[in-house]
């Protein structure tokens, strides 16, 4: 990142004005904050709604959730926080007033960013267009609509602090461990959740069949069965780039939008990181795709 | 003779009024299967083709030939969810028949994009994987919108 940094200004000095001026160097804070997919819940892409300004509604079993307007809007959106404010929300999962953030917000994840990418992410966010715009209240059944309920759930299943990097294994290894279960929270829909909403051990990044808007989020581990352990490495970095699967299908629904909005994005050493942690993670035999209907009903064999 | 040949005529034209009968019949779940089929064959020749255009097989001669049956299945998608093909195990979301006019100008960019994909095809690869890449993208774009991911 320092080195393409440095290029870019070279380039940008001694070539001003020419092709090289025209592309500076990505700042740091919008990659990460693409690679976090911030925009994926707080913008309401659906109903074209102005960009972080609060997202559409989230289905999930325990509720419908709506990201809050992250704009620097001072009334509606985070125009009054401070850094100290944002690293309490990211890192700790409490607003500035002291209260807990339902884990729809995935702080479990976010918790684990760096304090260097937090402050560049913090940075992004305070460029951004304000709108002035209420959030939505989400909509939750009657037994979790109490914020104490929250502690109890951190007690049980959040462990706040940065991402620390392990040195038993290579760097590119670190790198997609750092940006699957950090910035690019895949564990959030991949990982199913038990009754009270943490995380079920075991199934790390197993599929659910109960992800968000009734989805079927399927099996990334490297099962070769039931996850993705069939996959060469080559077809994973495909899919996280195009979204096109080995066979040749193509994702859909959020993971298109995943792809478009963030893992497209990555620089290719980015990409293949990811690649290797997945292929790296203990594989799990997890089922979680429907069964296949049997023919219709009311016929003979011979389908007449 | 003549009066033969109109009768030949009628009796071809009852046939086929049959089979357009037969056809606006047929078991939602037998058209869901189908086209699920040919949506399988779809992203078969788009398997294949990204294969030889990304240089990991050398089949660069029967490019064409793949390139050609994309634009052949991508020709008219929507007909492949006609009215009533929503009810059943398909992963199609509402949106394909709700919002009819957004999901035939996607299917029609697609359309577009199969097309310039096989005039790209016979040329240079990397024109020709450009091409490939606009498809991709409109293929996704699709099922974004218009797809569950699983249901």
């Amino acid at each position: 990142m320092n080195a393409s940094r440095l290029l870019a200004f070279v380039g940008a000095t001694l070539f001003a004005g020419s092709v090289f001026a025209a592309e500076p160097a990505m700042d740091r804070g919008e990659y990460l904050f693409r690679a976090a997919g911030c925009g994926g819940c707080h913008t309401d892409e659906k109903n074209k709604g102005p960009a972080l300004a609060g997202g559409a509604a989230i289905k999930t079993p325990r509720g419908t959730f709506y990201a809050p307007n992250i704009t620097p809007d001072p009334t509606y959106g985070v125009g009054r926080w401070s850094e100290a404010d944002f690293f309490r929300a990211t890192r700790e999962g409490l607003n500035p007033d002291g209260a807990h953030y339902y884990p729809s917000f995935p702080y479990a994840s976010y918790t684990r960013l760096t304090d260097d990418d937090l402050r560049a992410l913090w940075n992004y966010l305070r460029r951004q267009a304000p709108v002035t715009q209420a959030s939505r209240p989400h909509e939750l059944p009657w037994y979790v609509r109490s914020r104490s309920l929250l502690s109890t759930w951190k007690a049980l299943y959040f462990t706040p602090g940065a991402w620390q990097p392990r040195p038993d294994k290579d760097e590119t290894w670190n790198r997609g461990a750092y940006l699957a279960e950090a910035v690019g929270h895949c564990g959030e829909c991949h990982t199913p959740r038990d009754s009270l909403g943490g995380p079920r051990r075991g199934l790390h990044f197993a599929g659910t069949r109960e992800g968000p808007d009734d989805s079927v989020v399927p099996n990334i581990t490297p099962d070769k069965k039931t996850g993705i352990g069939r996959w060469r490495k080559s077809e994973i970095i495909e899919y996280l780039d195009s979204g096109m699967t080995p066979e040749g299908d193509f994702a859909g629904d959020v993971m298109a939008e995943v792809i478009d909005r963030s893992t497209s994005r990555l620089t290719p050493p980015d990409r293949e990181a990811i690649a290797v942690y997945l292929l790296s993670l203990p594989p799990v035999e997890h089922a979680v795709r429907k069964e296949k209907k049997k023919p219709a009903k009311g016929k003979d064999a011979f389908g007449f | 003779m003549k009066k033969n040949t109109a009768v030949g005529m009628l009796i071809l034209g009852s046939l086929e009024l049959l089979g357009t009968a037969a056809y606006a019949e047929s078991d939602p779940e037998d058209i869901i299967k189908y086209r699920q089929n040919v949506m399988k064959a779809n992203g078969a020749h788009m398997a294949a083709a990204g294969a030889i255009l990304q240089g990991k097989v050398d089949y660069k001669k029967d490019l064409a030939y793949h390139a050609k049956t994309l634009q052949t299945i991508n020709s008219d998608i929507p007909a492949l969810f006609p009215k009533g093909s929503d009810f059943g195990d398909t992963k199609a979301l509402d949106g394909v028949w709700a919002k009819r006019a957004d999901f035939e100008k996607r299917a029609k960019d697609t359309r577009a994009k199969a097309d310039a994909f096989v005039k790209a095809a016979g040329g240079d690869t990397k024109a020709a994987l450009a091409k490939f890449k606009e498809l991709s993208d409109s293929c996704k774009a699709c099922h974004k919108d218009f797809r569950k991911e699983e249901k």
